[in-house]
């Protein structure tokens, strides 16, 4: 476990430690009670009334001693444990953001939240229970070994052979092929969570293709194997398991006991009255090993969760600058860079390309030709694996990461909209906005009227008092984009045909951000924008193609001409639709 | 809870059940027998007649095998069981699922349900497997021991009963206080996993956003902690008061026979058996406290379980009525808040369009063709019959839609275009790639046909997964054909790309098409200018520019812009949107 992460809570855990052992020695006393007055009163000659009831008021008070001890360890245990969960959670948390988002991208959202989730949730028994029964089921049968040796030590030996018996078989239950089941089992629990994040997000497809079922047949499959691996792992385990039970189960303890007692007693090896210690604290005996078949399941999960714990906080994060540099101005410059998603597969093979401050450059070129990642890279979602990426002469990976987005601020084709409030939502990147730079944002964005409209105006709760159209999130995010007011500015016209107002807005934040001295970079979509940009950039195959004035590479009959002409035919216009199109 | 588990479980499992537990309770009967032989063997082997303890010894022996050969049968029953369950509640979930309306998924109830099909159902059935046997051993063999009790003396008898109605009585009060706090703490570990996911997906627009609402997440991790902080104390007074109860049990037990010993009224020898007997019988009960937590979770899982299989499906009908061609019909529709008396029709073969401004309704009037929701008056015929008259396996095998966000299932992209039609051969999947342009795709790609996808498509771009979405419909060949904005995220080369596969999809069918851009919509036979969810304009496109009304200002303002920058002249930026002509 990570000591780092415990040290804090050493104090507490000691006490859980002390208290637990207190709680459960004081619990012998009633047990030892019950074999003293048996003895006192089964001891020829008159009995010792004063000696007997002594021993019953001791025997009270060590239970008394005992309830008070286990509570408060337990209580003390799992509030220790929640405190330890919280800072689990915590840590990951800042280690999840901090990882490349290519990392992320390549990995489920919902395997990703288990670990934050319900994995950090089954570090519980190590925490909460773990440290009191290890010291009950250890320490207490210790001290009643002792003690019984100190009555007969040949009959000590007796009552331990139900330990002995089940501690033979402990070994087969962490065999590897055992192990190796548990490890299946845990993948096909991973495997049927996904299914069904995956099942009910896709619901929509489910029932458009789901005749006879087919389209959800891979929860079902998901689930045969999971039921299948289960009953494997059960198999493998209950017949051991089974075993182990009855071993440890007082009835048969009982069982050794009274036998061995009977024989010895009937020999006169011992005094009648001496079996009942063994009776009484014999059954403890079994504590040990008991706790380590009982708690085995738990604890190894624990163990599992804490390696995939483990995995995300050593994910080494987009190291910080060693030396931090301010930048000078906003030219970027993107010199040789060249990016690939897996080693071997390179999506950009080497583009130079340097964007001016207050020029618009559209990038333009088929899907896959590289267009997202270009544009990924300037808000430094991955490092480039070659060359370099420059904000006013300093490269991104020397600029201090509040320094890089106060610089650079994006709306792409992925809008992710909190479940906060609109005004939070727009207010994401400037959180001291006053609510007229909000409005005065939204209404840029042409979202304001929308807004208005809602339940709660800007105080409405996305995700929960509304939901609002791909092309109003859109808006919300240009909004975002405009209150944040960063001197660069990466743009993914992408949704902009959701809707006419998200186009208009698109449009409108494109003429007010492109006056000024501001860098824009966008992948266009529409022809407007790069009719209207300074330059060009086309883009094939993770190379720059053509670049230049648009109009400069419409003459020249290019690629750039051959791609103006198929979005031409696409959207048939310019046939005069009496619309006067011409102008 | 036993009813509730039969009710989710369903009648066919209600016998296996039974059985389970009606070996569950003879093993705990069988151990509190081998106790109460314990009190005549002890009495003879403290009593000064060992030699008289064999039979009796022999007699335990034999309580003790069937003790364990009745155990295993209860384990083995209940495993067997509870893996049969398993599977079937997880298959019965499934098909519940894929039978609700699709309008029952809401963004808040996706994740919840995404739980409950994983980690929710195994908690649930985890009762049968794990918890019933060693309940019901928990309470079946003290109240053998207090029977045992009383048939040696009525009086140590009677206290030991005193115990059962308030350890009854404890666990009861410790049930109704816990689960006030465990129905808190479940929504808010839902709360805190939806942020999760939340924080994990917008970690671009977060990061940013320099990491302003990451406080978002942190307050719902804050609050679970603080939830569970509550719960531990709640739990706490229960724990503390089944012990004090079995505690005082017992000591009145310690009390009453040491006098009754002192006293002459019992000889020694019992006394002590007895006091071993009552021993035994303590720790079971002290296990209830902890068993009784881990009941309650599987319980409220059950119950949620119970809640979502209760929930009524699309009411499917006894007698299906067979349409007759494939005109679509919607006369008087009504729906929530989003459509309002909508009629229109469109013959076999025509091709309407949809248009309007967002939250119009447009993606809606699509739904309610696939019956992703049923109407509240008016009704939607597809071939002249209701939708809800007919089979809806068979309604779904006459539509093919492409929507606009398009879901892939994580596999392979010749998986996903296969979902289309299961049967197609090889020439019939590779014809419909190619008419949708995803061949160009496929041969780019590394791995070409079995690419995997990701979860829901990520790693491909949107113009990528559109073409897997328009393969798709293709291969399963319906008559009716259904597209939502289809082209709308596409960039010029994608959507030139996408619209012949389109144009293929579309040909000699029934059509309805929410779409803005598209020459599509200035060939279809039929325009529908939606708003608030009611019919403002119909008409052909011409008549509708001619009318000079919505249609047309929202034409123009498309227009506009795209015909000014075929121009290509002068600075498109400074004139205001929409003012070109």
């Amino acid at each position: 476990m990570n000591a780092g992460l415990l040290r804090p809570h050493l104090p507490a855990f000691t006490a859980v430690v002390v208290l637990q052992a207190i709680g459960a020695l004081a619990g012998l006393a009633p047990l030892l009670a019950v074999a003293e007055i048996g003895r006192t009163l089964l001891a020829p000659g008159p009995v010792d009334q004063a000696h007997v009831w002594l021993v019953v008021a001791l025997g009270t008070a060590g239970m008394l001693v005992r309830l008070l001890g286990t509570a408060a360890s337990s209580g003390i245990g799992h509030l220790l444990d929640n405190r330890v969960q919280l800072a689990f959670r915590r840590r990951l948390a800042a280690s999840l953001g901090r990882v490349p988002i290519g990392w992320l991208s390549r990995r489920r959202t919902g395997e990703l939240a288990k670990v934050v989730g319900e994995d950090v949730s089954a570090v519980h028994p190590f925490i909460a229970h773990a440290p009191g029964e290890l010291v009950s089921a250890f320490l207490v049968p210790l001290v009643s070994a002792v003690y019984l040796v100190t009555v007969d030590w040949r009959l000590t030996l007796i009552t331990l052979v139900p330990v002995v018996l089940a501690i033979a078989m402990v070994p087969l239950m962490m065999a590897p092929s055992r192990l190796r089941e548990q490890e299946a089992f845990d993948a096909a629990m991973g495997r049927i969570a996904s299914s069904a994040v995956e099942f009910v997000h896709g619901i929509a497809e489910v029932k458009a293709f789901g005749g006879g079922g087919r389209a959800h047949g891979r929860f079902r499959t998901a689930v045969d194997e999971f039921t299948d691996t289960f009953l494997r792992w059960v198999r493998g385990m209950a017949g051991i398991a089974a075993a182990m039970q009855l071993a440890l189960s007082p009835p048969f303890v009982l069982l050794v006991v009274l036998t061995g007692g009977t024989v010895m007693i009937t020999t006169g090896a011992i005094a009648p009255a001496d079996l009942l210690p063994f009776l009484l604290l014999g059954l403890g005996l079994t504590a040990p090993v008991a706790a380590l078949g009982h708690g085995f399941d738990d604890l190894t999960a624990a163990r599992r969760a804490v390696g995939r714990l483990r995995e995300v906080l050593d994910e080494p994060p987009l190291p910080p600058p060693a030396h931090p540099r301010t930048p000078t101005g906003h030219r970027v410059e993107l010199r040789g860079v060249r990016f690939g998603y897996d080693p071997g597969r390179e999506v950009l093979r080497g583009i130079d390309l340097v964007l001016e401050p207050g020029t618009v450059t559209a990038v333009v070129g088929p899907s896959g030709s590289g267009k997202s990642t270009l544009v990924q890279l300037l808000p430094r979602f991955f490092d480039p694996t070659g060359g370099s990426v420059t904000v006013g002469g300093v490269d991104l990976r020397d600029l201090r990461e509040r320094d890089l987005y106060r610089t650079v601020s994006f709306v792409f084709q992925d809008v992710r909209l909190l479940r906060a409030s609109v005004a939070d939502n727009i207010a994401l990147a400037v959180p001291d906005a006053t609510r007229d730079d909000v409005v005065r944002a939204a209404r840029l964005a042409g979202v304001h009227d929308r807004v208005l409209d809602l339940p709660h105006g800007y105080d409405t709760v996305l995700g929960e008092d509304t939901e609002l159209s791909g092309g109003e999130a859109q808006r919300i995010a240009i909004a975002r984009a405009l209150l944040a007011d960063t001197p660069v500015l990466v743009l993914d016209e992408a949704t902009a045909f959701a809707d006419p107002p998200t186009e208009q807005a698109v449009r409108a934040t494109l003429a007010a951000l492109a006056g000024g001295d501001r860098t824009v970079l966008v992948i266009a979509h529409r022809l407007e924008t790069i009719a209207d940009a300074d330059t060009v950039v086309v883009l094939e195959n993770g190379v720059v193609a053509e670049r230049g004035a648009p109009a400069d590479l419409l003459a020249a009959g290019g690629r750039f001409a051959a791609h103006w002409q198929a979005h031409h035919t696409a959207i048939g216009t310019g046939n005069g639709t009496g619309n006067g199109g011409a102008r | 809870m036993i009813t509730t588990l039969l009710r989710v479980l369903g009648d066919r499992h209600a016998r296996p059940i039974r059985r389970t537990i009606a070996w569950m309770v003879a093993a705990a009967l069988a151990e509190g027998l081998t106790y109460a032989l314990l009190v005549p063997l002890l009495a003879t082997l403290l009593g000064g007649h060992p030699d008289r303890a064999w039979p009796w010894l022999a007699a335990f022996a034999l309580a003790v095998a069937a003790f364990g050969l009745l155990r295993h049968r209860a384990d083995l029953s209940g495993f067997r069981s509870g893996t049969t369950l398993l599977r079937g509640t997880y298959h019965r979930l499934g098909d519940h699922l894929a039978r609700l309306p699709v309008g029952w998924f809401g963004a808040a109830r996706v994740g919840e349900v995404s739980v409950l099909a994983s980690r929710g159902v195994l908690t649930a059935m985890s009762v049968l497997a794990h918890l019933l046997g060693p309940f019901v051993s928990a309470t079946v063999t003290p109240l053998a021991i207090v029977a045992v009790l009383t048939a040696y003396d009525w009086r140590l008898g009677l206290a030991a009963l005193a115990a059962a109605p308030a350890v009854a009585m404890v666990q009861r009060w410790t049930a109704r206080s816990q689960a006030a706090a465990d129905a808190r703490r479940h929504d808010l570990d839902h709360e805190a996993a939806a942020r999760v996911v939340e924080y994990l997906r917008a970690q671009p627009v977060l990061r940013t956003g320099g990491r302003t609402g990451e406080h978002l997440l942190d307050d719902a991790l804050r609050e679970v902690a603080a939830a569970s902080r509550r719960g531990v104390l709640a739990a706490l007074p229960g724990i503390v008061g089944l012990t004090l109860v079995v505690q005082l049990t017992f000591t009145a037990l310690l009390v009453m026979g040491t006098a009754l010993a002192l006293g002459g009224g019992i000889g020694a020898a019992q006394v002590v058996a007895v006091l071993v007997l009552a021993a035994r019988g303590a720790d079971p009960l002290l296990t209830l406290a902890d068993l009784g937590g881990r009941l309650r979770v599987a319980r409220s899982e059950l119950d949620r379980l119970d809640q979502v299989l209760g929930t009524p499906p699309l009411p499917v009908p006894d007698e299906r009525a067979s349409p007759d061609g494939h005109d679509l019909e919607f006369s008087s529709v009504t729906f929530g808040q989003v459509l309002d008396g909508v009629s229109l029709s469109v013959p076999h073969g025509g091709r309407l369009a949809v248009v309007g401004p967002s939250g119009a309704g447009k993606s809606t009037l699509l739904r309610l063709i696939a019956r992703f929701h049923d109407v509240d008056a008016g009704a939607v015929r597809v071939g002249g019959v209701d939708v809800r008259a007919q089979d809806p396996d068979d309604l779904m095998s006459r539509l093919a839609i492409v929507f606009q966000d398009v879901y892939l299932f994580d596999g392979t992209i010749e998986d996903n275009v296969r979902l289309g039609r299961p049967d197609a051969d090889d020439t019939q999947v590779r014809a419909a790639a190619a008419a949708a342009r995803l061949d160009e795709v496929v041969d780019r790609l590394p791995d070409g046909w079995a690419t995997v996808v990701g979860e829901g498509g990520a790693l491909l771009s949107g113009g990528e997964r559109q073409r897997v979405a328009i393969a798709r419909a293709l291969l399963k060949d319906a008559p009716v054909v259904l597209l939502d904005e289809v082209t709308s995220a596409l960039d010029p080369v994608n959507e030139a790309a996408v619209h012949d596969g389109i144009e293929r999809l579309m040909a000699g069918r029934t059509v309805v098409l929410v779409a803005h851009r598209l020459r599509t919509v200035r060939d279809a036979d039929q325009v529908v200018f939606l708003d608030g969810g009611r019919i403002v304009e119909q008409g052909g496109h011409d008549d509708l520019l001619r009318l000079g009304g919505r249609y047309a200002g929202f034409w123009d303002a498309r227009n506009s812009a795209t015909a000014s920058a075929v121009a290509a002249t002068g600075n498109a930026w400074s004139s205001p949107p929409g003012s070109s002509t």
